[in-house]
C-alpha cells in the first residue's frame, strides 16, 4: 500500500480529463494509461473486456498483487467497468521497446509454436478477455509468463497456464523481447 | 503471496492440474509443443491453426442500458424486456414460494436471490465463494445448489436470504479426480423427488469413466446415487413431459468435426439405463472417427430431434404457464449459447419446439437479435442461457455473457 500511495504522490501531475477514477491508476500505468516503466503494464487500448476482468480477479483475490489488490478491493463492477471504458479508448503509445536483433524471427517462431498468435491475434493486439501484448512493457511482460509457468499467476480458463507450460526461461525472455517490440495498434 | 493460484474463481483454472502433472513427464523436451488446454482436446493437425474459440463472459456484467436491447425481437402478440440486470455470470434459475428467483452462476463462485417489490427487483448475493454453483432447485423451502464436487441443501433459506443457513450436503465427491471438463451441473427435481444431474464428459472426446457422460439421480433422503442415462457427453438442461413424465434432456455434441457435424440434440429417456450414443455415436446416425470403429449407431438410442452443429443447447423447459397462447402448451422452450466450434456462428436464441399430431418435434426460433453477424469475433452481444416459466406465465430468459434477465410476456393481438 505504501508502495502505490509513493508511486501516486510522484507522479502527481494528473491530466484534468483524466476521468476521477482513473487518476490513482495514471499515476503508476501512465498518462491515459501508457506506462513508462518497464514493470508497469500499459492499459492504453487493451481491450475493455480484458481490464474488467483482470480487476475483478484482484479484487477477488484470484491475482494478488502489493499494489494492485488494495487498489482494486474497494471497486465495484460498475466501477471496474468505467475503468475499462475509460483506458480501452485511450491511444497506446508507440513500443519504447526495442527488440534485440536476433530474437525478432526466434520471437516470431515462438510465439507461433505456441499458439499465442491464436488468441492474441495475428498481430498481438489481442480481442475480448485477451490482452494486447504488442508494445507491452517488457519487464511485466516476463514476469506474467514466468507466473504462468510456476502457476503463481491465476488464469481465468487455464489457457495461459498450459500455454507457457513448457516454455523455457530463455524462450519467456525471447518472447518478451519480442512481443514488447511491436507496433501496438492497427493504425 | 499463495504457492499456487487460489482455487478455483474459476473451475477449469484449478481443474487442469492433471493435464500438467501429465505435461510436466515432457517438460525435458524443450521443442515439444505446450499441452492443449481442454477445450482444444480433440483437433486434428490441420485446425491446430484454427482462430475458433470459447467467448468468455463478462464477469462484472454490463449494464443492460449499455447494451443492443431493443434490437431483441419476438413474435406477434409477444413483447421482450429487461427484467434485471447487474446479475453477473446469471446461469441456471429457480423459483421460491414467496417469488423470489434464485440464480446459480458458473465461472464465478455466487448464488444469487432475485427479489420483486413491486416491480422493483433487488439482487441479493446469498452464497459466496463456492465451486461453479451452476445448479439451483427449490423444493418445499429448500434450496439445493449443485457445484462440481457436490449438491448441498440450504433450508428455509427463502425467509432468511440476508443470513442464509449453513450448507446441508446432499451428496459430496462428485469430482473425484479434479480434471478437466464438463463437471460444472445442472440439477432438476424428478417427479419422483428425486435431484437428477449432469456428469459430463471429461474432455472434448474421450473415453469416459462410468459414473461420467450420464444423467444420474440421488434421493436427497438417502444419498442414494443411480445412473439414469449413459452416452450423454454434456446435459446442461433437462425437464420431465407435463403428461408422460418422460424425462427431455438436451445434449451438446463433440467439437472439431466442422462447421455442419454433428449436431447438439434433444432426446427423450422413456426408460432408465439407455445408452445415448456417447463417444461411438454422434446425432443418433454419426460414428465417430476414433471411437466409433467396430460400432453401430443401431446400438444406442437416437435424438428426438437435431438441434443444430455446435449450437450450446443450455436450459430446457416445458411451458405449463397460462399467459402464451394455447398452442405454446407442452411446448418446449431451448436457450442456444453458442456456436463458437463453427466458422459460420449460429444460434445465440430461445427456440420453440412444438409437437405435430403424431407427436414429432419442429423447431423455430421465438427470441432473437443477440446475434449480430455471424462471421465475426465475437458475433453476439448476449448469449441466452436457462429459461424458467414464472407463474404469471411470462418466461425469464438469463443471459450469463452480460448478467442480465429478461422476461418474454403476450399480451395478445
Amino acid at each position: 500500500m505504501f508502495a502505490a500511495a509513493l508511486c501516486f504522490f510522484l507522479h502527481g501531475a494528473i491530466a484534468e480529463e483524466v476521468p476521477r477514477k482513473a487518476q490513482a491508476c495514471v499515476a503508476c500505468h501512465g498518462p491515459a494509461g501508457n506506462s513508462t516503466d518497464p514493470a508497469m503494464p500499459s492499459l492504453a487500448g487493451q481491450p475493455a473486456q480484458f481490464i474488467s476482468m483482470q480487476l475483478f480477479m484482484f479484487r477477488e483475490g484470484n491475482r494478488k498483487d502489493p499494489q494492485m489488490s488494495p487498489m482494486a478491493s474497494s471497486l465495484s463492477n460498475a466501477d471496474m467497468n468505467e475503468l475499462a471504458a475509460y483506458f480501452s479508448t485511450q491511444k497506446p503509445a508507440a513500443a519504447s521497446h526495442g527488440t534485440a536483433s536476433e530474437n525478432a524471427a526466434a520471437g516470431r517462431r515462438l510465439a507461433e509454436q505456441h499458439h499465442c498468435v491464436q488468441c492474441h491475434g495475428p498481430a498481438l493486439l489481442g480481442l475480448q478477455h485477451i490482452p494486447r501484448l504488442a508494445g507491452q512493457q517488457f519487464a511485466y511482460l516476463r514476469t506474467q509468463l514466468r507466473g504462468f509457468k510456476a502457476r503463481t499467476r491465476a488464469d481465468f480458463d487455464g489457457n495461459m497456464t498450459s500455454a507457457a507450460e513448457l516454455l523455457s526461461e530463455k524462450d519467456i525472455e525471447i518472447l518478451a523481447d519480442y512481443l514488447s517490440g511491436l507496433t501496438p495498434s492497427r493504425d | 503471496m499463495s504457492p499456487a493460484p487460489s482455487r478455483s474463481l474459476i473451475s477449469l483454472a484449478s481443474a487442469l492440474v492433471c493435464v500438467f502433472s501429465a505435461a510436466a513427464a515432457q517438460a525435458q523436451a524443450p521443442a515439444a509443443p505446450a499441452a492443449p488446454p481442454s477445450w482444444q482436446q480433440g483437433r486434428s493437425a490441420e485446425q491446430e491453426k484454427s482462430p475458433l474459440h470459447p467467448f468468455a463472459i463478462e464477469v462484472t456484467g454490463k449494464a443492460a442500458n449499455l447494451l443492443p436491447v431493443d434490437k431483441l425481437k419476438v413474435p406477434d402478440g409477444f413483447k421482450v424486456e429487461v427484467w434485471v440486470d447487474g446479475v453477473p455470470g446469471a446461469r441456471s434459475m429457480a423459483l421460491g414460494n414467496k417469488g423470489t428467483v434464485f440464480v446459480g452462476t458458473r465461472q464465478l463462485k455466487d448464488v444469487y436471490a432475485i427479489v420483486d417489490r413491486g416491480g422493483k427487483r433487488e439482487v441479493k448475493t446469498i452464497l459466496k465463494d463456492l465451486d461453479s454453483p451452476n445448479g439451483v432447485v427449490f423444493s418445499r423451502g429448500t434450496l439445493y445448489v449443485a457445484e462440481r464436487h457436490r449438491i448441498t441443501r440450504y433450508d428455509g433459506i427463502e425467509s432468511r436470504l440476508d443470513s442464509p443457513p449453513d450448507a446441508k450436503v446432499v451428496v459430496d465427491g462428485l469430482d473425484p479426480q479434479k480434471q478437466p471438463g464438463h463437471f460444472w451441473k445442472f440439477l432438476a427435481l424428478g417427479p419422483d423427488g428425486k435431484l437428477y444431474y449432469n456428469v459430463g464428459a471429461p474432455g472434448n472426446i474421450v473415453m469416459p469413466a462410468y459414473f461420467q457422460a450420464a444423467i444420474s439421480r440421488v434421493d436427497p433422503k438417502t444419498g442414494i446415487i443411480e445412473n439414469y442415462a449413459q452416452g450423454v457427453r454434456n446435459s446442461v438442461g433437462f425437464d420431465w413431459h407435463p403428461q408422460t413424465k418422460q424425462l427431455w434432456f438436451i445434449n451438446h455434441g463433440r467439437d472439431w468435426l466442422g462447421d455442419e457435424s454433428p449436431n447438439d440434440t434433444l432426446h427423450v429417456a422413456t426408460r432408465k439405463g439407455q445408452h445415448f450414443g456417447y463417444p461411438y455415436c454422434h446425432q443418433g446416425d454419426t460414428l465417430d472417427p476414433e471411437f466409433g470403429k467396430n460400432r453401430s449407431c443401431a446400438e444406442f438410442t437416437p435424438p428426438a430431434l437435431k438441434l443444430g452443429a455446435h449450437i450450446a443447447p443450455i436450459g430446457m423447459r416445458f411451458y405449463t404457464g397460462k399467459m402464451f397462447p394455447a398452442e405454446y402448451q407442452n411446448n418446449i422452450f431451448i436457450a442456444f449459447r453458442g456456436s463458437w466450434n463453427r466458422t459460420i456462428k449460429q444460434g445465440y436464441n430461445v427456440t420453440r419446439v412444438s409437437f405435430d399430431a403424431d407427436g414429432k418435434p419442429k423447431m423455430e426460433p421465438f427470441l432473437t437479435g443477440f446475434l449480430v453477424d455471424e462471421k465475426a469475433d465475437p458475433p453476439m452481444w448476449g448469449r441466452p442461457n436457462d429459461v424458467m416459466v414464472m407463474r404469471d406465465g411470462s418466461l425469464l430468459v438469463s443471459d450469463d455473457q452480460n448478467g442480465i434477465i429478461y422476461r418474454v410476456s403476450y399480451a395478445g393481438k
